[in-house]
């Protein structure tokens, strides 16, 4: 009953995505076995050695006893010192095949990850919008160890088992034929019930992990809202929710428990109804004298030369594919083709050298969709934008929740990829600009002012890395933000965030601002970066912003009126379409939606005045 | 038990014992089960038992019958080894049955226990310990004491006995064989316990790294859009590169002591055979060592690289648990301040008509500064009181103390003349039902949301709640209808139908006081409107205090507080408070007008 479920979920989970051939899901590693071709034949033949090696020890073992058996104490003598001879030599051999094939799976790995990280840095956001970050990780690092165990562990127990079987037979038979059957009955059964056992387990595991996540998640949901359950008065029922989401954790546990427990032991048992076949029927023999001691020591030592690769058997064959899961997982990812390129041929310190320019941008009938997945359809963004911002001007840009403004400045700062010939910057349009030239010339302060954790100085010169801290301090200082700087526990070395401190969000803000400001860009793109700064503060960066030396040409999505008043013109966006431009008074005259939202704008400022 | 030295203080005597205490403590969980922790001791022995007779039963069949071909009663010694064999494999499978079993059970109680407690505790608890450490008090640390329970603890008890059994049979066999197998242990042991750890240091190593790499690839993926306008790509892929490098590098060296200990254990014991062999040779003049009791000797040998290998990783497992008790034990320490259980007073809430509401003399604060202070308000029977006032003023503060999500830290607050802090707690907050400003819900189903684990709430119930609610219409359009799937946080619903959710939710304890932060965030015209017609049925023979963002809200309200820097500015009817003049107008000109211009914009900046 059970088990056809199982199998109708397996059938069904296959049925949901088209089974890739082997050779398409291989792909990704084709390259790495081409260059690894010497690597892997040198890696089978020390197997080969090592498995020669491993058969010689019970033959010499059988030569020992037979000698001890004998009394030859000094063929004995002899005998131990090939023994402990060739024990040495197999241990050599044996470390140096395993790490050998090991070390490629290693260098493989590392590659493949290699790789995988710079397809991801080229990609769109459209593209990597497909997965969840945590999904796109998990490939990046647990997809590629079990590629890896592919690679690695997959080769060398193949290789090794095949050579067991290859090296052990033989010598067996040669020595007695119907003990050498009789002793090797019980290995198909084990190969059996190591597959069985390991594929059932495979499912309770999965349940088991499963169950593990539902209790975390369970935790995690009550604990965000306790305060839910505590208005409610619920807290008894969250106990006895709790309790049965811990009985089903503790069965699932118990499930796997017991048929886990149940693996050493018969595997145990599998191997030991050969040793006690050999002991039983080859005691007799022995007894006979149809063989000498020895043999039957001998038998026993490559009977035991073949129960673990035997055992492994099952477990080879969850590995590969494992793996193979695995890499057509990547591949899905490898074979998607991004606009970025990720060796920039141009050097950063160049745009320092590179004297100030005259930027116009104009925009011709822009249009721009969504693709959303909930509602599997396109969402109209932006309709039909025409529009021409003017060399060195200050821009601002207005409008409802959702009428297209960040949209817009993502299209400019191209993280989004405007259809062809709709944006122009100097008459170029912005798909012809090559990358380098383009971030040189052009930076965005955004909206979700995203720092990374590390040190301050590293996230203000993020997109110039080798800038001095003199200059870093400078802009520090415009962007208001070099009092709280210099009180930072350990100043620009201060990390930021979980490990070092927690920023405020109008600190957050002025950092992304001073992290975009300071590459000196010719067009500087602002989203919404006043939100959570007061405003003399606001009042005071604008105005650094204004006088500063450099020309640029600045376009600021504005929500507070103090930008407002200092825009040389301004854009009235209205769900996607461009329905007003002009000047701050020009606007307060001919459009209402404009009037209105200035109107909204400055009562926000005198509440936050009234407080 | 016993009485601490003089001199000794607390302090001291923490440290000293620490472990001790833990474990004291950890033992009370482990009591409901000492029965079954009695059976698992007892069945050390046996296993020891049947491990030990195996190669003393080959010694026998080898040296009595195969060497010397008498084969009368062979299959006897046959049969009986065999049958030790399967003994010992059921023996080891009942054993880590039963000690799977233990763990699991100890630890399902203790997270239990843990929860209870959690469940318990007062919002400020909440504010020291985030949920991701309240979760992982509850997931990993106690997964680490079931680890000490079912591979640790009563296994290291095997272990030294199984050692102890095999050292006496060896000498029993033969002296001399046993010193020189005795020789060789020291090397073996300090070897084996050497690589162990070093190998484990080392995966605990590598998986640090690969922490790393993963929140490093986290953070440039939520980031790409700054890594991309920097043009960061290159840079980024470097560092990338660095730490993958180190991976590898580090990785490298720890497979390479990986199959030197994957290969340790039969290297040395073929070593130590060739070892006997030479011996057993020259002893053949003196004392001569039959065939039989060497192979046993080599079974013995085998039989003893396991416990050795595990030792010091059991010591590891041990020693985390107790790491992880002491966590979870200092958790179970913090008691919550809000008094739970103080029933004390002389009649509980009636429960029929809208209360009367009185909060007197009420200071309040989160440990500095005074949020509320002196704030005296008497509130109607069936009154319908709105709440405004500039942010951060206490208005949220002041309705949390109504259903004693915190207690005031001077006054009282009364319902229907009882402070309420001499009812049970449970009472106090079905009959206050509180509406928050953002809707939390949880996974599951709308009915699962509704019910909130109260299974004596019929369908029909939930059905009228969401009537009530004017949440009916939408829920019924869906194809699950009350089974409707409700993902994470509920965000596949929009704001305005969470809303109307939490409207229904709330109606389940049939409240008679009805708490409200009205939601600032704007919603779609439709919502809005049902949120409105929905909220004049709930209000209707209730007691009301709404913090009131909405024009109609204020409107509709019998008297308008408005609070200002944690003190009650002003108080009255809508009119007479803008007659006034006061703050009161001023926040009505600026904040509640934009309520009249046309909505769309208003809902927009």
């Amino acid at each position: 009953m059970k088990s056809t479920t199982d199998t109708a979920k397996e059938s069904e989970l296959k049925g949901r995505k088209p089974i890739k051939s082997g050779r398409e899901r291989l792909a990704p590693l084709r390259e790495h076995y081409r260059h690894h071709a010497l690597g892997f034949l040198t890696g089978f033949i020390l197997l080969a050695l090592g498995n020669g090696a491993a058969a010689a020890i019970p033959y010499t073992m059988k030569l020992a006893t037979d000698a001890l058996a004998n009394g030859e104490s000094t063929r004995v003598r002899e005998m131990a010192l090939a023994l402990l001879g060739i024990t040495l030599v197999h241990a050599v051999l044996r470390v140096g095949s395993r790490f050998w094939i090991f070390r490629i799976g290693r260098k493989i790995e590392y590659a493949l990850r290699n790789q995988y990280h710079e397809k991801l840095l080229t990609l769109e956001r459209n593209q990597l919008n497909k997965w969840r970050t945590g999904d796109l990780v998990s490939r990046g690092i647990g997809d590629m160890i079990a590629i890896r165990m592919f690679i690695g562990p997959g080769f060398l127990l193949v290789a090794n088992t095949t050579l067991a079987y290859a090296v052990t037979i033989p010598v067996m038979v040669a020595m007695d034929l119907q003990l050498a059957l009789l002793a090797l009955a019980p290995l198909p059964l084990t190969i059996y019930v190591a597959r069985l056992l390991t594929r059932r387990l495979y499912g309770l595991s999965r349940r088991m992990a499963d169950q593990f996540g539902q209790l975390s998640s369970f935790i995690q949901e009550s604990i965000s809202g306790m305060t839910v359950i505590q208005a409610h008065a619920a807290e008894s029922r969250w106990k006895a929710r709790f309790y049965d989401e811990s009985e089903a954790h503790y069965l699932a546990n118990l499930n796997h428990a017991r048929l886990h427990g149940l693996f050493a032991p018969l595997m145990g048992l599998a191997g030991g109804l050969g040793s006690w076949i050999i002991l039983a029927y080859g005691g007799g023999l022995v007894a006979e004298g149809r063989l000498t001691l020895g043999d039957f020591v001998a038998f026993t030592g490559y009977l035991t030369m073949l129960i673990w690769p035997t055992v492994g058997f099952g477990w080879i064959l969850a590995v590969l594919q494992r793996g193979l899961a695995a890499l057509s997982r990547l591949q899905d990812v490898l074979v998607l083709n991004g606009s970025d390129v990720l060796d920039v041929d141009s050097r950063q310190e160049n745009s320092h050298e590179k004297k100030s320019g005259c930027y116009d941008i104009s925009i011709r009938n822009l249009s721009f969709y969504h693709d959303d997945a909930k509602l599997k359809d396109k969402v109209k963004i932006l309709d039909d934008i025409s529009l021409d911002i003017p060399a060195d001007a200050f821009v601002g840009l207005v409008g409802p929740i959702g009428s297209g403004k960040s949209t817009l400045l993502h299209l400019l700062a191209r993280i989004e990829k405007a259809p062809e010939k709709s944006i122009f910057i100097n008459k170029e349009a912005i798909e012809d600009i090559p990358q380098a030239r383009l971030r040189r010339c052009m930076a965005l302060a955004p909206q979700e002012n995203q720092l990374f954790s590390i040190p301050v100085r590293d996230n203000i010169r993020f997109g110039c890395p080798d800038m001095d801290d003199k200059t870093i301090w400078r802009y520090l200082k415009l962007t208001a933000l070099d009092r709280e700087a210099a009180s930072f526990p350990d100043g620009l070395d201060t990390l930021v965030g979980e490990r070092g401190i927690t920023l405020s969000g109008g600190q957050r803000q002025r950092a992304a601002l001073a992290r975009a400001w300071i590459m000196e860009p010719d067009i500087l793109l602002l989203d919404d970066v006043f939100s959570s700064v007061d405003l003399a503060t606001e009042q005071s960066i604008l105005k650094a912003l204004h006088d500063s030396d450099r020309k640029h040409t600045m376009v600021m999505v504005c929500h507070r009126i103090n930008a407002l008043l200092a825009a040389d013109i301004i854009f009235v966006l209205d769900q996607g379409r461009l329905v007003a431009q002009g000047d701050h008074e020009t606007l307060l005259k001919q459009s209402e939606l404009y009037k209105n939202l200035y109107k909204q704008m400055s009562r926000k400022q005198a509440l936050a005045g009234v407080q | 038990m016993n009485a601490p030295a003089p001199g000794i203080s607390d302090e001291t005597r923490y440290g000293k014992f620490v472990d001790l205490l833990i474990l004291k403590r950890f033992f009370s969980y482990a009591r409901p089960y000492s029965r079954w922790i009695v059976v698992a001791f007892c069945l050390l022995p046996l296993a020891a038992f049947t491990q030990l007779t195996q190669p003393l039963m080959i010694r026998f069949s080898v040296d009595n019958h195969i060497s010397t071909g008498d084969m009368d009663g062979f299959i006897i010694v046959i049969l009986g080894y065999g049958a030790l064999v399967v003994l010992q494999l059921a023996v080891s499978y009942v054993q880590t049955l039963l000690h799977n079993i233990l763990g699991q059970r100890i630890v399902r109680d203790l997270r239990r226990d843990l929860f209870s407690h959690v469940v318990n505790q007062d919002t400020s608890f909440f504010h020291t310990n985030t949920s991701g450490r309240l979760t992982n008090r509850l997931t990993n640390d106690t997964e680490s004491v079931n680890q000490m329970i079912s591979a640790g603890l009563i296994n290291l008890v095997g272990d030294i006995l199984l050692l102890i059994g095999v050292a006496v049979s060896m000498f029993a066999l033969s002296m001399h064989l046993s010193l020189i197998t005795l020789a060789t242990m020291p090397f073996i042991v300090v070897a084996t316990v050497m690589i162990t750890s070093r190998v484990r240091k080392a995966q605990k190593k590598a998986r640090v790294m690969q922490a790393d790499m993963s929140s490093m690839m986290t953070e440039e993926l939520e980031g790409i859009d700054v890594v991309r306008l920097f043009n960061r790509q290159k840079h980024n892929h470097q560092a990338f590169d660095a730490i993958n490098s180190r991976y590898y590098h580090s990785t490298v060296g720890s497979t390479f002591l990986e199959t030197v200990q994957f290969s340790f254990v039969e290297t040395t014991s073929t070593a130590v055979l060739a070892l006997l062999f030479w011996y057993g040779a020259s002893l053949q003049e003196s004392d001569p060592v039959t065939l039989g009791t060497l192979i046993a000797f080599i079974d013995y040998i085998r039989r003893l690289f396991n416990p050795i290998r595990d030792l010091s990783s059991k010591f590891t497992t041990m020693q985390a648990a107790m790491t992880a008790l002491e966590r979870i034990f200092s958790l179970i320490d913090q008691k919550p301040k809000l008094n739970r259980s103080d029933f004390i007073g002389d009649k509980t809430i009636s429960n029929q008509t809208p209360p009367s509401i009185k909060f007197e003399n009420i200071s309040f604060n989160y440990g500095k500064g005074d949020v509320l202070k002196e704030i005296n308000l008497e509130i109607e029977p069936g009154e319908r009181i709105a709440v405004v006032g500039p942010t951060g003023t206490g208005k949220t503060s002041l309705i949390k103390l109504l259903n004693r999500t915190y207690d005031p830290v001077q006054g009282r607050v009364l319902i229907d003349g009882q402070d309420i802090r001499t009812q049970p707690l449970s009472e106090v907050r079905r009959s206050v039902g509180m509406i928050q400003q953002e809707t939390f819900l949880f996974t599951g189903s709308v009915a699962e949301n509704l019910s909130l684990g109260d299974s004596e709430m019929s369908r029909e119930q939930m059905k009228n709640m969401l009537k009530q609610a004017q949440a009916w219409p939408f829920i019924k359009g869906l194809p699950d209808q009350l089974d409707a799937k409700v993902e994470q946080r509920g965000y596949n619903f929009s704001t305005g139908q969470r809303q109307l959710l939490g409207f229904a939710r709330v109606l389940a304890s049939q409240p008679r006081i009805l708490v409200m932060d009205e939601a600032t965030s704007s919603v779609d015209t439709v919502s809005e409107r049902l949120i409105q017609e929905a909220l004049q049925v709930l209000l209707k023979g209730r007691t009301a205090l709404i913090i009131a963002h909405r024009l109609s809200t204020i409107r509709e309200a019998d008297r308008i507080v408005v609070l200002s820097n944690g003190k009650i500015e002003e108080i009255g009817t809508h009119e007479a408070l803008l007659q006034r003049d006061g703050l009161y107008a001023k926040l009505y000109a600026l904040q509640f007008q934009d309520d009249l211009i046309s909505g769309d914009v208003a809902a927009s900046v």
